[in-house]
């Protein structure tokens, strides 16, 4: 009885959040991006859940950034064929995830989004997560129309031009994003102690329950 | 992506794409002249002034229909007039910084401060993208605005004119008047394009690809820390001052600013002809 229930279950999961069937290798557990939609208001004058470009996941899955509303997010521009400094950003961001104390570090996740729509694929994103062991639970990794990335830099203040190795030089830059999508502390920089970035993201989960009436 | 089920949904998405392909190496369709407004401009060579070692020296630019003149007060009003959320009140400020649209007298008036001819400024660049968008056209790139601005009212090759830098220098330095000059009011380069120089400074699509922390009057030495792939830039032509002072004002602009002396103008893709009626001819025998 085992294997038809697990099958109808998967089967169910799929249908509910409108997975291709046909597509082979999804997740057991989907990424923040990929999960259900929750109702929620208009986004705030300030989120960049504002923005209307469509991206793709790792997963295959199109999204808007608004899927990521409700949780605190920690993002990062990138491409998996980075030589210099993307390595250290992702290092910068997994001490980040590892310096969270319980209990905060299960309510925030962390997406990177590429520079390169055109080698960054969902097949090499999904490599590039199992390479740097990027847990389905909290990680998003996404790719964009090159408008909607330049876009998506333009409002990170993020600069990036691509040299003639196909390489891309850009700003390294660590931005928090509330539940809401709002610009909360930026980073700029490698290597960096994570003190800073923990204590922010303490305050932006702890401040909406403050307020809570 | 879904799959494609039905075979003739197929042979006919293949068709298709078959002609997007012809399309995009097509040839510009000769005899097409340019929209009211617009001129259009060669194709030519930029030569950026910053690039790595591995970088091309000259980078090919395709022709273009690119407007005569920046867009004006007249030519926003209308934009705004058709998208609410662009007006002055409702605009978000992720959009746009306070100072949106701040010379006009109200959200659908743009008053004594800011009269038709005028070209429109204190415009976020996504106000700009939005407004290109709304037109069907689009910001040019860098190296489109950079060529077409390199070619003076006398000599097609205007960098090498020096009293043509002198003329861009001597109006960089001199402060924005209170009240803006209107549009076409001085002579046209030799494409017929006004204005590039001498009236505002232009929003471009890319204006973050500028990779400097700082002050670019110099090589600044680019922190490695704050750039990846950073250490690898260098100034090509010092002597295009011009250039300089444009590439460090855009590596100062976040896209949400809005200036009292930045506006923009739009481009357009000349059509081209599709090539595949072309390769139909049999080619001769060998």
């Amino acid at each position: 009885m085992k294997f038809p229930l697990s099958c109808i279950t998967v089967l169910a999961a799929s249908l509910l959040l409108g997975a291709d069937p046909a597509s082979p290798s999804l997740p057991k557990i989907l990424p923040p991006c990929c999960r259900e939609l929750k109702p929620a208001g208009p986004p705030t004058d300030k989120s960049l859940y504002q923005l209307d470009s469509e991206w793709t996941s790792d997963v295959g899955r199109k999204v808007k950034l608004g899927v990521l509303r409700g949780r605190p997010q920690v993002l990062a521009m990138f491409f998996t064929h980075c030589e210099y400094a993307c390595p250290i950003i992702l290092n910068d961001l997994q001490r980040l995830q590892k310096a969270l104390p319980d209990g905060l570090r299960e309510q925030v996740d962390f997406v990177l989004v590429s520079f390169d729509p055109e080698r960054d694929t969902p097949e090499s994103l999904r490599a590039y997560r199992e390479k740097s062991q990027l847990g389905a639970d909290h990680w998003t990794l996404l790719s964009g129309r090159p408008d909607d990335v330049r876009e998506l830099a333009a409002l990170l203040g993020i600069n990036y031009m691509k040299d003639a190795r196909g390489q891309f030089a850009h700003s390294n830059m660590i931005t928090l994003l509330n539940a809401e999508g709002e610009i909360i502390r930026q980073q700029i920089g490698l290597n960096q102690e994570p003190k800073e970035l923990v204590a922010a993201l303490k305050q932006s989960v702890l401040e909406p329950q403050r307020n809570r009436p | 992506m879904r799959l494609i089920r039905h075979p003739v949904t197929a042979v006919i998405a293949f068709l298709l794409m078959a002609a997007a392909v012809a399309l995009d190496a097509g040839e510009p369709a000769p005899g097409k002249s340019a929209p009211a407004g617009m001129v259009s401009v060669p194709a030519g060579i930029y030569r950026p002034l910053f690039r790595g070692p591995d970088d091309l020296r000259e980078v090919p630019v395709k022709a273009l229909w690119l407007e005569e003149a920046p867009v004006t007060n007249t030519d926003f009003l209308e934009f705004v007039r058709q998208n609410p959320q662009w007006r002055r009140s409702r605009v978000a400020r992720l959009f746009a910084d306070s100072g949106y649209l701040r010379h006009w007298a109200g959200d659908l008036d743009p008053g004594p401060g800011a009269t038709d001819l005028q070209p429109v400024v204190d415009v976020s660049w996504f106000a700009a993208k939005a407004y290109a968008t709304w037109k069907g056209r689009r910001l040019l790139t860098t190296a489109e605005w950079e060529l077409a601005a390199s070619i003076g009212p006398d000599h097609r090759a205007g960098t090498n004119d020096p009293g043509f830098l002198r003329a861009i220098q001597h109006w960089y330095v001199t402060p924005t008047p209170a009240v803006l000059p209107v549009v076409k009011t001085r002579r046209p380069n030799l494409d017929g394009v006004h204005d590039l120089h001498g009236l505002i400074w232009e929003w471009t699509a890319d204006f973050n690809s500028a990779l400097v922390s700082g002050d670019a009057r110099g090589d600044t030495g680019l922190d490695r820390q704050l750039f990846c792939g950073a250490g690898s830039l260098g100034a090509t032509d010092r002597s295009n001052f011009p250039a300089f002072m444009r590439f460090g004002f855009r590596s100062s602009l976040k896209a949400s600013y809005t200036l009292p002396n930045l506006g923009f103008r739009c481009a357009l893709d000349v059509p081209v002809t599709p090539v595949a009626s072309v390769t139909l001819t049999p080619s001769p025998a060998p």
